[in-house]
């Protein structure tokens, strides 16, 4: 038993390692093409700046797909509707101007925007996933696909094809405020992006290490069978992972909203960006999904602040296809567990 | 085992990309597959907003209804416009004011009588008016049954690029006059070979007439190194088009360009407008994507210069750029600077006028070039059906009206200046007609010429 943890841990030692040594390997890549410009440091730490913010974004999206992949087995491609539900209604409810002051609609339109989404979310396994709870994962992954896919179509009727406009949360419209030091420029709503973060990141850790919830759903991912003969609920826990990887959706796009134009099919990006970003932390743990993102978030504008804009996406998809063709079972199932619910 | 697979297949990864990088020359546009915004029919959108549509004929038989009441001149058989705009669906934002305009110039007629043509015979004008839904297929059904059913004499269609591409080898076909109010050059000119359709016009300027505008500026403050980030859309890469083929003529060089996604989240391409050296970016680009993107260049970039196109002209600019517009310039429809045109200026009293009217009946809607548009069209269509005379085939009428446009439209007064048409230039438009504008205080502000530096 020792023998085989050890093994197992020089093995995740020497993939680190052998990870670590690619992300150096295009770090030095991507400065040897950006010599072809006339670049300063400051224009690289520009770049790992701006890309920290998307990666930020990144990071929260991964950690819904960990959340519920850990906790069922499945991918949930509808994890990029909860991204783009969250800051439509957000935009519609603070559109009513409901409240007297404007910062109190927009924290109104948050709160409902989120609350909405995670009902949403949780409606949403119930409806679809619960009764194929019986089926095969790449049944179940398909199903998902087909509910990100009816949840972009509503959101097209109720919202037309328009992107809206999102105020940012210290100056209460378009125009942001911004943060210069040593030639370097830092707009306040990264400053909100990457707080929310850090807060869900913390809330997230108590959830899972403090709560009895959190106990339960960490055993249902450890082994799914011991946890339901230990009297845990495994239909519910699956319920719960839906719920918060809509929230931890809903307040990613939410915190986006101001520096992009919220459209119905803003969530399909940011949805397969995220899956990058946690294939990339092997999407069953947590701390790895978080620098997976961040780490996709700054390669990618680095590589498009080296090449060209055009390729910022094409980035993420190779590497995801890479990922895929060097590790396809991660689409078929957590490997380390024997039974599938 | 396992972690030397994984790396070997990521360093192939790595060689990858940088052959790609490698291939790809720096300026070589790259836009992603995000369609345009604005343009495309949005067909399930249409019917969420059918209350929206006019009562499309209404206007026009109420007028016929009730007869001239003056009867000096002898009174001849109703001529007919047959007028399309993309009331509902993705164009409506410029389709409902074009269809408001047609009322309002409806209402007009009706007050006036009708127009007199060259052997004094007083004619009743109707408009019937119609909506296309921002759909192609519905723009050319329409068009049929208004040349085979209702027999119009001309054709004012219709108001995106895509609709009126739809209808021109209809009328084409039919040989019905036909004025359009979308942008794109491709629907008076063939762009394959390169030969002006006879029988359609567009009062609406181009992209490379407002890169001419935006040249003439340049070379006035002695610019001679630009950046061009244009929005990777078809209106995007038209700007960039324009702008390459303006600015090169007049010996200015564009030393960066870049598409953007109007969407982004984080602008790379702004380092490289910074070691570039260039002394003024040109965004081409609509709103809310130009504003995004002049924040974006404001914020690296506080003290360059700032160009937009002719699409950036409007309110929402100022409002979604706030402080990063001020001191932006671009060349505008005179339209809507009209206030702040010199009195010597031609479209000054037109476009005021037009101003009142449009806010009166719209009850207070700002107006928009759209409208302007709208207004020009129909205008052009009068200056066609007043050369011709009474009787005659309905094919020598609509020939009649053609010739009658094309000799007519001289020196001709519309919403945004002076047009001159001829047989081998259906817009009749030059550049120098755009007002140049700049941001002061949140509002636009006319720049007169000796005022560039």
């Amino acid at each position: 038993m020792a023998v085989l943890t050890q093994a197992k841990k020089k093995k995740g030692l020497s993939a680190a390692h052998g990870f670590g040594m690619i992300v150096v390997a295009m770090l030095v890549l991507m400065v040897l093409l950006g010599s072809r410009y006339d670049f300063g440091v400051a224009d690289y730490v520009q770049f790992v700046l701006d890309g920290l913010r998307a990666g930020a974004i990144y990071a929260l999206v991964a950690l819904g797909f960990v959340t519920v992949y850990r906790v069922t087995g499945v991918i949930n491609f509808a994890q990029g509707a909860f991204i783009m539900l969250g800051p439509m209604i957000a935009i519609s409810v603070y559109g009513f101007k409901w409240l007297p002051s404007d910062g109190l609609n927009l924290a109104l339109g948050a709160l409902i925007g989120v609350v909405v989404t995670t009902l949403i979310g949780i409606a949403s396994e119930r409806l679809t996933l619960y009764p194929a709870r019986r089926a095969l994962p790449l049944t179940k992954i398909i199903i998902t696909i087909g509910v990100y896919l009816a949840l972009q179509g509503a959101a097209l009727i109720v919202w037309g094809p328009q992107g809206y406009v999102m105020p940012a949360f210290t100056t209460l419209n378009m125009a942001d405020e911004s943060f210069r030091f040593a030639g370097l420029l830092v707009k306040a709503q990264t400053l909100w992006i990457w707080g929310v973060t850090a807060a869900m990141l913390v809330i997230l850790a108590l959830f899972f290490e403090r709560t009895m919830i959190g106990k339960a759903m960490r055993a249902c991912a450890v082994n799914r069978l011991a946890a339901r003969l230990m009297g845990i609920r495994v239909d519910t826990m699956s319920m719960i992972a839906f719920g918060i990887a809509a929230i931890l959706g809903a307040v990613g796009g939410i915190v986006l909203g101001p520096v992009t134009r919220p459209t119905y099919d803003m969530g399909l990006d940011l949805g397969l960006k995220g899956f990058v970003a946690a294939i990339i932390g092997g999407l069953v743990n947590f701390p790895a999904a978080v620098i997976g993102g961040l780490l996709l978030g700054v390669l990618e504008n680095m590589w498009a602040g080296v090449t060209q804009a055009g390729f910022k996406d094409l980035f993420a998809f190779v590497v995801l296809i890479v990922i895929l063709l060097v590790r396809p079972a991660v689409l078929s199932g957590p490997e380390s567990e024997g039974e599938h619910g | 085992m396992k972690a030397r697979h994984v790396l070997l297949m990521l360093a192939i990864s790595v060689v990858i990309l940088a052959l790609a990088a490698a291939c790809a020359p720096a300026p070589t546009p790259v836009p992603t597959a995000a369609p345009p915004t604005a343009a495309p029919a949005q067909p399930t959108t249409a019917p969420a907003q059918p209350t929206t549509a006019p009562p499309p004929t209404s206007a026009p038989t109420a007028a016929s209804t009730a007869p001239p009441a003056t009867v000096a001149p002898k009174v001849g058989t109703p001529w007919k416009i047959g007028f399309i705009s993309s009331a509902t669906g993705g164009g409506a934002s410029l389709g409902v004011p074009e269809r408001d305009v047609a009322n309002i110039v409806a209402a007009q007629l009706k007050a006036a009588g009708g127009i007199v043509g060259p052997d004094g015979v007083k004619h009743e004008v109707q408009i019937l008016i119609n909506d296309d839904q921002s759909s192609a297929d519905t723009a050319a059904t329409l068009a049929r049954r208004l040349i085979d059913q209702d027999q119009v004499q001309v054709l004012v269609a219709s108001t995106l690029t895509g609709t009126s591409l739809a209808i021109v080898p209809i009328a084409t076909e039919a040989k019905v006059p036909t004025i359009s109010m979308a942008s794109s050059l491709d629907i008076i000119v063939d762009p394959k070979t390169k030969e002006v359709r006879t029988w359609i016009f567009k009062p609406v300027p181009g992209n490379n007439h407002s890169a001419d505008k935006q040249a003439e500026y340049l070379k006035a403050v002695g610019v001679t190194k630009v950046c061009d980030l244009y929005s990777n859309d078809s209106y995007g890469q038209d700007t960039f088009a324009s702008a390459t083929a303006s600015f090169t003529k007049a010996g200015i060089q564009i030393v960066y360009s870049d598409a953007f996604d109007p969407k982004a989240t984080e602008f790379p391409q702004l380092a490289k407008v910074k070691s570039s050296g260039c002394d003024a970016v040109v965004i081409g680009a609509i709103p809310p994507g130009s504003s995004v993107m002049n924040v974006a260049v404001r914020d690296a970039l506080p003290n360059i210069r700032i160009i937009h196109g002719h699409g950036s002209c409007s309110a929402d600019l100022v409002k979604q750029a706030g402080k990063a517009a001020e001191g932006t310039v671009m060349p505008c429809g005179k339209i809507l600077v009209a206030d702040s045109l010199p009195d010597s200026d031609p479209a000054k009293a037109l476009d005021l006028k037009l101003i009142k009217d449009y806010t009166d009946y719209t009850k207070g809607t700002p107006i928009s070039t759209f409208a302007g548009h709208a207004y020009d069209a129909l205008q052009w269509a009068l200056v066609g059906l007043k050369a011709l005379p009474d009787g005659g085939t309905l094919a020598d009428q609509r020939a009649k009206v053609r010739d009658g446009i094309e000799n007519g439209v001289k020196n001709f007064v519309t919403t945004h200046g002076l047009y001159t048409l001829s047989a081998t230039d259906h817009l009749g438009f030059s550049g120098s007609e755009f007002a140049f504008v700049v941001v002061k205080d949140g509002k636009f502000v006319v720049l007169p010429k000796d005022q560039w530096k």
